[in-house]
């Protein structure tokens, strides 16, 4: 993990003190609101539904397990004793109090940790794949270059009042688990014949109300220029991006209007000014970051263990577990092990106090001391011993987070929709909970193969309805929340933006609509390796439209 | 028949508050039962009191909900604000250790 240097802690503890004092005088009333407002959502801090909400950011969805341990200290000593994890891979609290926003701020420097950009019209905390370092089918590590995107964006003097937010993902694998594709900037690693590491650099991708797939501007761009590249890109959005409407206010939608090659133009000629700037990095400046992030000292482990191999003749449950929620690991006699915040009991994404301080504690006693936040709302214990995982299971277990559902359908992604949200038109939680509850039954969630099921509460997607599978978009008619659902959505490689099927749903027939979608997938399919998209792809809407709606 | 009453959110703390004036004083409470509709009050004397309530730095951006009478009690008109009046509608998350810490500190 990257570890702050003397300068990192003196700028974050300057940064808590200054807004001490700025809470200070708004309580005294020295600020009033509309000059406050600013200052409390450059720290992370909204005024929500029913109390102020501060998120913290997870840089790309790294976290210690001190860190955690301190999540949890916040959950419940200043909120309500849990915290929401969010697509952003960042931690959400819904309770805090104004007066120790501060203190919760204090708490949080003293683990290098913080709240700046996680809200505002700025470069937001960057997001990458929960398998990086580890996975196998990687091309290189990206969390070095997200750790420089970060240096380089915090307090970004030029780039701290864009005409909207700015979110950036990075990828450095084949197989993409950051939703590349519908970020402002989204960028893979790959390598080029010569075996030079360099970017694919996609712009213009995002959800909400019009949701856009990114636009590939450069198909290599020599890792060097990462920095110069992005400041090229993030010139010509300043100066060229709508600020006089807020829904056509981000990059996509210049991009569109522009026109791809003419936005390439753009950026390419501005490009021309800096690109040998001091921005550009140097080997010894992206070696001073890896370092940050070498391999641990694994062990030479065999890849095969006969008591695991027993345990998973016996013990069903733990079968069932072992194939859904483990992933290969690029070291032999490791794993990676999925965390499930997917239970029946808790509303997808929250984790307790009590749950955090566990996991805190298995990822020191399983997992090196780290813990990783993905964006479909789970935790991710990177590097478990295969020798380890029945233990580990039984620990997961008993703390409700070893639900065996990775990548399947009660792997459900919602946002907090009408139940916390001030934009919500629509619950989703209740929604997600009906559908957790209808198909519980695992013989059945586990035939339908790897397929994903998005909720979002209004148009903002922020529960990336969109690019699901299956998607579930609350609005509200005439005082009634009632259910759009779309299909055939991907946030992987082969992103894709779902299409409405046909009118809503309400709350009590939406549930039984996902009911229908799932049979006319399963009598349409070609073999059980045919998975939910590929059918739908090869089949189309027709079908599931005919059954919906008759 | 539809009334109005005032809402906004607390300063300090942020929970959503009713305005509740007894005896001819304005207080901003967090039990919607006791929020003070137009049936009783004009909804000038409402709007003053919201009204100094943010100069008085108490509250922040008060606005007003519908309400209309039930079995002579007010409830919401809009699910937006029903929710608000009442909290999150699905079951919140909670564990033994942090079960203490809460009633503890109550």
């Amino acid at each position: 993990m990257y570890q702050y240097s003397q300068a990192d802690h003196q700028l974050l503890l300057e940064r808590v003190t200054q807004f001490r004092d700025q809470v200070e005088r708004r309580l005294k009333g020295d600020l009033s609101e509309e000059e406050f407002k600013n200052q409390r959502l450059r720290n992370g801090l909204y005024l929500q539904l029913h109390a102020y909400m501060l998120r913290v950011a997870v840089p790309y969805g790294l976290l210690s397990s001190e860190q955690m341990r301190t999540l949890a200290h916040i959950a419940r000593r200043y909120d309500r004793g849990y915290g929401h994890f969010s697509t952003r891979q960042n931690i959400q609290y819904n309770w805090p109090k104004l007066e120790e926003v501060p203190e919760i701020l204090d708490a949080l420097a003293a683990v290098e940790m913080h709240a700046i950009q996680t809200s505002g019209n700025c470069i937001r905390n960057t997001t990458s794949d929960p398998l990086a370092g580890v996975a196998r089918d990687e091309i290189a590590d990206p969390r070095p270059y997200c750790e420089l995107i970060r240096q380089w964006s915090t307090f970004h003097p030029e780039f701290n009042f864009l005409p909207r937010k700015f979110k950036i993902a990075v990828s450095g694998a084949i197989h993409d688990r950051a939703a590349v594709a519908v970020h402002d900037i989204g960028l893979r690693l790959v390598k080029n014949d010569a075996g030079e590491l360099g970017l694919e650099v996609y712009v213009g991708g995002g959800l909400g109300r019009t949701p856009m797939i990114g636009k590939l501007v450069r198909d290599f761009l020599p890792v060097h220029d990462m920095l110069t590249y992005m400041e090229a890109i993030l010139r010509v959005y300043n100066q060229l991006g709508r600020r006089d409407n807020l829904y056509k206010a981000r990059i996509k939608i210049l991009v569109h209007e522009t026109g791809e090659e003419k936005f390439r133009e753009l950026v390419e000629a501005e490009w021309e000014n800096i690109k040998a700037s001091k921005l550009r990095l140097r080997d010894e400046d992206i070696d001073a970051i890896r370092a940050h992030f070498k391999d641990p000292e694994y062990e030479d482990l065999a890849d095969f263990d006969e008591t695991f191999d027993q345990h998973l003749l016996t013990d069903t449950d733990f079968a069932k577990w072992v194939d859904n929620n483990l992933e290969l690991h690029k070291k032999s006699g490791y794993r990676v092990v999925y965390l499930s915040l997917k239970s029946p009991d808790q509303p997808p994404g929250d984790v307790t106090a009590d749950q955090m301080d566990s996991i805190a504690d298995l990822a020191d006693r399983y997992s090196l001391g780290q813990i990783r936040s993905t964006h479909r709302q789970n935790l991710v214990l990177s590097d478990v011993k295969l020798t380890d995982l029945y233990e580990l299971w039984q620990e997961l277990k008993n703390l409700g987070l070893a639900t065996p559902n990775y990548n399947h359908l009660t792997d459900i992604i919602a946002c907090p929709g009408m139940d916390y949200c001030s934009l919500a038109t629509a619950r989703s939680l209740p929604i997600a909970q009906a559908l957790t509850d209808r198909f519980e039954n695992y013989d059945y969630v586990n035939d339908l193969g790897d397929i994903s099921l998005n909720i979002s509460g209004c148009i903002n997607a922020c529960g990336h309805h969109h690019v699901a599978n299956i998607g579930i978009l609350g609005v509200n008619k005439k005082g009634i929340e009632v259910y759009q659902l779309t299909l055939g959505g991907s946030a992987r490689e082969d992103a894709a933006i779902g299409k409405i099927i046909g009118p809503a749903f309400t709350a009590d027939e939406i549930v039984g609509a996902v009911g229908t979608v799932l049979d006319v997938y399963l009598q349409n399919r070609e073999d059980e390796e045919e998975d939910f998209l590929t059918t739908y792809r090869r089949i189309g809407q027709a079908p599931f439209k005919e059954q919906l709606y008759g | 028949m539809t009334y109005k009453i005032y809402t906004a959110s607390l300063l300090k703390e942020g929970l959503v508050a009713y305005l509740s004036l007894r005896d001819g004083e304005a207080v901003w409470t967090t039990d919607f039962t006791n929020a003070t509709s137009t049936e009783q009050v004009a909804e000038e004397t409402l709007k003053l009191e919201a009204d100094r309530g943010e100069q008085n730095n108490i509250i922040v951006g008060p606005y007003t909900v519908d309400v209309t009478s039930e079995d002579g009690r007010l409830v919401p008109l809009e699910n937006r604000e029903r929710i608000r009046a009442g909290g999150p509608t699905i079951k919140l998350p909670i564990s033994g250790k942090t079960k203490q810490h809460t009633q503890a500190a109550a």
